[in-house]
């Protein structure tokens, strides 16, 4: 058994350690007594004050470690206190039984809404493609700046990609598609301007990555072959990056499908409209039923990501 | 897919062969599946009536709209103190949504890591579908569900994260757990550990690094989503986004919508740096 082999190994390698840690106390005890030269006391000297500094600097990081944890403690003490005891209203709340019982109306499925939530559905699903589509089309060049190695012009095109990349990832769907409903009118064209907007930032900071990670060497014989920018970036630094970067397509497609499912809250269309409406309409089985509506079409994106992420690798 | 030369018959001239990386049925397939999905986008364009000649118009119209409505932010709006009340609130409730789901997320991710799960055949499968369904519903839907039970509140906001997040780090939790070196796991077992000491000693210790480093990460990603859950009465400042939106006081929109891009930019920093100290650690 190899295994007991290497267990026994370690604990070896332990006790070792252990000894060694202990080494300058025995030094010390050790050097008067047989009264050794110079040499050895001004080594064990060495050690003894390289295991203080190591304790001191064991003893400072364990109390740095008590007081994080001490703070984050307080912190949750704190926060519980204002957000769930203060800011509740208890008495509208009323007992366990009434939140049961309202959690208890959410029971049950609509079936008569199934024929209506084929179209909302469908265009759930389109937007989160197109706006898949879109994005990844607005990422080319986005992601091209924002490669440290091919970046064309570093001074400003990098800060100018990061901060698109940046911008990108920090401004909720939500908010995107107050905005385009704003610029664009009501209805799916917002929902995709939205979804490309958010799905750039992930896209392209991952595809940067990958090009920052590539293998110089086909980069290199391109260039000595005389091939200019665009074919370096064609046959050098694309094959390298592509099964990469679809995967990670992929994975922010099957993002989107769940982020499409909520725009209709502000007006971008499909499936989120119809759960807002039940929800007004106070249909909760009908709620329950779009909920189902957006778990199918996930769950149908999952698998489609899952075979196609495997195509890719 | 086999990749590879095509195979070449003995005697035969192998110039004349063009060299594909795919052999016949595998590139038949591909290009069906490019195809088909340049297609169904086609169709998809065509089906939502998305006008792709106004498109050029609109980048126009964009710069239009925010100089005239959107510039200048009012910043003096996001500055008093009953502003940063709400944001100090989104915090919390990102830190509580935070914690509470990663606490939720630990045993879903053990459970659901396949080679520690307790039963491969009905504990695994339950924590996936789980972790799965917290994942697929949107935090926004999650807060409406809680407002529409519990009331307006950030109680609602909490448990909503709660939810997201359990469903976010669970399913990176089972990833890492998946991903360990199950040689001291095997010498847990054999010593006679039990499935809890087997966790504590074998597998926690080579994936703490790694799960301080989601644990902030969701915390991060937490702090995203409290900026917006507040706009169907979960609290936090999305209740202020979304009463100046209702207002059509577009410059106190442009303000705080801002004020969240600089926030998330902090926390994004933060998030990083604390990140990159635990990293620093292993």
């Amino acid at each position: 058994m190899p295994l007991v082999h290497e267990t026994a190994f370690a604990i070896q390698l332990d006790h070792e350690n252990l000894r060694r840690a202990r080494g300058p106390e025995t030094a010390e005890m050790n050097a008067p007594s047989n009264g050794a030269g110079t040499d050895a006391g001004a080594t064990s000297a060495a050690t003894a004050a390289t295991a203080d500094r190591l304790l001191a600097d064991r003893r400072r990081r364990r109390v740095g470690r008590l007081v994080i944890a001490t703070v984050l403690v307080a912190a949750v003490v704190w926060s519980v206190d204002v957000t769930i005891v203060q800011d509740t209203d208890w008495k509208r709340m009323g007992s366990l039984a009434n939140v049961l019982e309202a959690a208890g109306e959410f029971v049950g499925v609509d079936w008569g809404l199934f024929p209506d939530l084929a179209k909302p559905a469908l265009e759930t699903f389109m937007i989160a493609c197109l706006g898949t589509l879109l994005g990844v089309l607005v990422c080319i060049p986005v992601a091209w700046f924002g490669a440290l190695n091919i970046t064309p012009f570093k001074p400003v095109t990098y800060p100018l990609a990061r901060l698109m990349m940046t911008l990108s990832r920090s401004i909720h769907e939500i908010v995107w598609a107050l905005f385009f409903v704003a610029v664009v009118g009501l209805g799916a064209m917002a929902g995709i301007f939205a979804l490309a907007m958010r799905s750039i930032g992930f896209i392209a900071k991952m595809s940067a990555e990958a090009i920052e990670d590539i293998d110089p060497g086909p980069v290199e014989a391109i260039r000595a072959v005389g091939g200019n920018g665009f074919q370096v970036l064609i046959y050098a630094i694309l094959p390298q990056v592509l099964p990469q970067i679809l995967g990670v397509v992929v994975f922010e497609w099957e993002i989107n499908i769940r982020r499409s499912a909520v725009l209709g809250l502000v007006g971008a269309g499909g499936l989120g409209l119809v759960f807002f409406r039940q929800m007004n309409t106070f249909n909760f089985p009908g709620v329950t039923t779009v909920l189902l509506a957006i778990l199918g079409i996930i769950l149908i994106g999952e698998v489609v990501s899952h075979f196609a992420r495997k195509a890719a690798i | 897919m086999s990749t590879g030369m095509p195979s070449v018959p003995p005697g035969a001239v192998a110039h004349q062969l063009r060299w594909s990386r795919y052999r016949f049925p595998d590139s038949l397939y591909g290009y069906a599946a490019w195809i088909a999905v340049l297609g169904f986008l086609a169709f998809s364009v065509n089906y939502l009536d998305i006008p792709l000649a106004r498109i050029p118009d609109m980048f126009h119209r964009m710069v239009s709209v925010i100089a005239s409505r959107y510039y200048p932010p009012d910043i003096e709006y996001i500055m008093d103190r009953d502003y940063l009340d709400y944001v100090v609130e989104t915090i919390q409730m990102a830190y509580l949504g935070a914690l509470f789901g990663l606490g939720i997320s630990i045993p879903l991710g053990w459970f659901g890591a396949f080679n520690m799960t307790p039963s491969r055949r009905f504990v695994y499968p339950v924590a996936r579908l789980f972790t799965m369904g917290f994942r697929a519903v949107h935090e926004m839907i999650w807060a409406i569900l809680f407002v529409s039970i519990l009331g307006f509140g950030m109680l609602p906001g909490v448990l909503a994260l709660t939810f997201f997040c359990a469903g976010f780090a669970g399913k990176l939790f089972a990833e890492e757990i998946e991903a360990i070196d199950m040689g001291p796991v095997e010498a847990m077992r054999a010593t006679g550990a039990n499935l809890f000491q087997v966790m504590v000693f074998g597998v926690f210790p080579q994936v703490r690094v790694a799960f301080t480093g989601i644990g902030i990460y969701t915390w991060d990603v937490a702090f995203r989503a409290a900026t917006v859950v507040g706009f169907v009465g979960a609290g936090g400042m999305g209740w202020y986004l979304k009463r100046a939106v209702l207002q059509i006081e577009t410059e106190r929109v442009a303000a705080i919508i801002l004020s969240i891009v600089v926030l998330v930019m902090i926390s994004e920093v933060v998030s990083a740096y604390a990140r990159a100290r635990v990293m620093k650690m292993k």
